[in-house]
């Protein structure tokens, strides 16, 4: 047998038992999912969202906005930001350097004016060139600063807030009314414990959305994003409910999660020298509650929604998916020594290993592993009807779990209305596997390379706007 | 091998099937049942208020569902209602099949469903539910016991006004909910308070005392002044902030002095209070604080000076050496 073939055998081995393996986890997390988001349903019977909203000592919150070239949509999602539905919050939105007209358009929708505010220097960033307050709403604040990245600029805003919770968003994300009440709720409940929450990022192209509100759940008209909405409804309703359960969260979005402020500022803030600042920041915090032995919780809450623009383009989606894998591999290689460290419980055991192996590897075994089984076969190795089985098998493993999530988001939220768009996103759990997933892999895949070669950019996101998605036409009164 | 991966593939297919079964039924089943509800729910809407107003209504006989879901709709009126009117809707619900229903399920093994329970009784308006909803104050379930705390200050029972004190110095009960339940219930929790803000805990007086600063009136200045020098700090700062929301102008020489304290929070609280009262004599001090304290200490001397004079702050922030914190004060009162 020549080395070669031994090669080749050996690859299509580990990406057989790679797959099954994967799937395992997959399905597990589905039962924990079930189980989860049932009790979540039955305790929206009994949420004291009211008392909290009403409640003189609800926590406040600064909401912090890292904007970069955000001027298409930086107006809509401030409106919706200044709108939520919470006792005492100010938001925060720093201007990162911006080279478009971001400012320009936060100064004039907002009546901007420029005040000497002080600020704690606790979080080291890039020059602030100035800081605005909004004279119509008192709790809108613009910082100006000089080019430093995502991190920094969450860290300026970090420096700039005034309360003990810090919520980060997106600058191209919508929070529906209730969200920041909604995912304050386990703070509220368990002040000295819970140090972190994240809520659910939904897909808002395609939605009808006005002066900073979805008021039509629609789904894209592009299928490139509508093959995301699947993805999210998987990562989120299955993913993050498990892993919650686990207190093993390695990550809340950066596009909505909360944090207990002086613990983001105990543990040095955003971290400047990564590009997947949210999920190292999540990370660190576990490591810093875990080496002291402190109780805590990070959770993950599946009703508060967050609408964000997903990439339309396979240029934009492809550049998106290999800096999250950077991101990811960035910090499971800054952070190695927690896997399998028992020191760390289930972020050691469970979490770290299996984001290494499946999320970080996977890619690795499936782009190369599945032309190694068809070497296999063209070998002779392995027989035709095993070929094909195997695929059928891996294609129908795929489907039954986008099925699964797709159930969930019915059984749970409802959000997507039209039974037309249910019957929409079921083909599409069929159609995602053929093509779409592999074109991912490959993608995550070079954000293998982009990593060992030391990449640091974090790529062009062009945003479309709100104002701009296809809009559907108001119902008759 | 063979064997194997075709078996898992029916096994994958099968319940691939099953889901999308499960998908198509529950969405048609839920979609039937929304819109019978609907229909259901505005037929029944103005007989909910008519009840909830008090006006004479056309007596008929209603099926289970229809009580049912007339039951939930007056709950849900009693939230933003008060007085007379959730009085009607106590009177409404007493004795009924759904209030005996909530009351039993009070003892359910079930957990959601107690917490479920205690919510609705509180919604239901009957203060004959106390007793039994004040027993699940100990649930051993969190969501139960905050059901209970909340729907207690809904039926304003005062009788619940020292456990509901005792549970948010414990923590069984979120602090947020707890407190607005004691607000709820309202001047009825006077006697209690005025009591305990003596407890030999701390805590239970720092808690006390906060509220007294709420629901308390001018006979309760003596003793939140007291707490301003209690020997825990606390204590001192929470005595600091009800004495602002008092705005007893008898506290503001022990908020003066308490600017001096070594805790900075204690300076923190009484700083905010003295901008409250409105203290004239404290604006050197504040002055002081602004321009030398700790960041959050220093930003609320310079908060409360531009509320007790916006001219002392002006002045205060041209002058060389100011600080940050009186400028940001200074440019926010110009905006």
């Amino acid at each position: 047998m020549s080395w070669f073939h031994t090669l080749a055998i050996a690859l299509a081995t580990i990406t057989l038992a790679y797959f099954a393996a994967l799937n395992v986890v997959y399905l597990a997390f589905t039962a924990i999912a079930w189980r989860d988001l049932n009790r979540h349903l039955r305790a929206r019977g009994h949420a004291p969202d009211d008392e909290i909203f009403s409640s003189p000592v609800t926590p406040p919150v600064s909401v912090l906005v890292p904007a970069y070239n955000e001027e298409p949509t930086i107006v809509e999602s401030v409106r919706s930001l200044l709108g939520l539905r919470y006792p005492l919050h100010e938001v925060i939105v720093v201007n990162d350097g911006s080279s478009d007209a971001t400012l320009g358009r936060l100064r004039e929708s907002f009546d901007l004016v420029p005040v000497r505010k002080a600020l704690r220097v606790l979080l080291p960033t890039a020059p602030i060139r100035g800081v605005y307050v909004s004279r119509r709403h008192h709790h809108l604040w613009v910082v100006d600063k000089e080019n430093g990245g995502k991190a920094d600029a969450l860290n300026a805003a970090v420096n700039t807030s005034r309360y003990p919770y810090v919520l980060a968003i997106d600058a191209d994300a919508i929070l529906e009314e209730d969200s920041l009440l909604r995912v304050v709720r386990p703070v509220v409940a368990e002040p000295d414990v819970v140090v972190a929450t994240g809520g659910i990022v939904r897909i808002a192209n395609g939605c009808r959305i006005d002066h900073g509100r979805v008021y039509d759940v629609r789904l894209p008209r592009s299928r490139l994003a509508t093959l995301q909405v699947l993805e999210y409804f998987r990562a989120f309703l299955i993913g993050r409910v498990g892993w919650s359960r686990m207190n093993a969260l390695l990550i809340i979005s950066g596009a909505f999660g909360l944090f207990r402020r002086s613990l983001v500022e105990t543990v040095g803030g955003y971290s400047n020298d990564t590009v997947g600042e949210d999920i190292e920041l999540v990370v660190r915090l576990h490591r810093h509650l875990r080496e002291r032995g402190e109780r805590y919780r990070i959770e993950f809450v599946p009703d508060p929604v967050c609408w964000t623009e997903a990439p339309e383009t396979m240029g934009q989606l492809s550049r998106q998916r290999r800096r999250w894998h950077r991101g990811l591999g960035e910090t499971l290689w800054r952070h190695r020594g927690v896997a399998a460290n028992r020191r760390y419980g289930t972020l050691g055991w469970a979490a770290v290993p299996y984001f290494l192996l499946f999320e970080f590897l996977g890619p690795l075994v499936e782009v190369l592993g599945v032309p190694a089984i068809l070497l296999w076969w063209l070998a002779g190795g392995l027989s035709g009807v095993f070929l094909a089985g195997f695929l059928v098998v891996a294609i129908l493993l795929g489907v039954l779990l986008s099925l699964a999530a797709l159930t969930l988001e019915e059984h749970s939220f409802r959000r997507h209305r039209d039974g037309r768009e249910i019957a929409r996103l079921i083909g599409f759990s069929f159609v995602e596997n053929v093509g779409y997933r592999q074109i991912v892999a490959f993608w995550r895949f070079l954000g293998f390379f982009d990593l060992v070669r030391g990449r640091r950019d974090w790529g062009e996101m062009r945003r479309k706007g709100f104002s701009t998605m296809p809009e559907a036409p108001l119902p008759p009164a | 091998m063979l064997e194997a991966l075709g078996i898992g593939a029916l096994v994958l297919a099968v319940l691939s099937v099953l889901f999308l079964v499960a998908l198509v039924l529950r969405r048609t089943s839920l979609a039937r049942a929304e819109r019978r509800r609907n229909e259901l729910e505005a037929r029944l809407r103005p007989l909910a208020l008519a009840l909830v107003d008090g006006d004479e209504v056309e007596e008929r006989e209603l099926s289970a569902e229809e009580r049912a879901i007339l039951a939930e709709a007056i709950g849900r009126l009693s939230r933003s209602v008060s007085g007379e009117a959730r009085e009607r809707i106590g009177e409404y619900f007493a004795g009924t099949e759904a209030y005996t229903a909530e009351v039993g399920a009070l003892r359910d093994h079930r957990a959601w469903r107690r917490a479920t329970a205690a919510y609705r009784l509180g919604d239901m308006g009957c203060p004959e539910a106390v007793p039994a909803i004040l027993r699940r104050l100990d649930d051993r379930d969190p969501d139960a016991r905050a059901a209970a705390a909340r729907s207690l200050g809904r039926l304003a029972a005062p009788e619940a006004a020292e456990p509901l004190v005792h549970t948010l110095v414990s923590g069984t009960v979120p602090r947020a909910i707890a407190f607005r339940a004691l607000l709820d219930i309202g001047p009825g929790t006077l006697p209690v308070l005025r009591t305990l803000v003596h407890d030999p805990d701390q805590d239970v007086r720092a808690s006390a005392i906060e509220l007294l600063g709420w629901l308390g009136d001018a006979s309760d200045d003596s003793a939140v002044i007291e707490g301003v020098g209690d020997p825990a700090a606390e204590v001192r700062a929470r005595a600091a902030g009800a004495l602002g929301r008092l705005a007893s102008a008898d506290g503001a020489d022990v908020l003066t002095r308490a600017l001096d304290d070594r805790i900075y929070f204690v300076r923190l609280h009484a700083a905010r209070a003295l901008g409250q009262v409105g203290e004239h004599a404290a604006i050197p001090a504040l002055v002081r604080q602004a321009r030398e304290d700790r960041f959050e200490a220093a930003r609320a001397a310079a908060e409360a000076l531009a509320r007790i004079d916006p001219d002392a702050l002006l002045a205060a922030a041209d002058e060389p050496g100011a600080g940050p914190h009186l400028h940001e004060a200074a440019d926010l009162l110009r905006v």
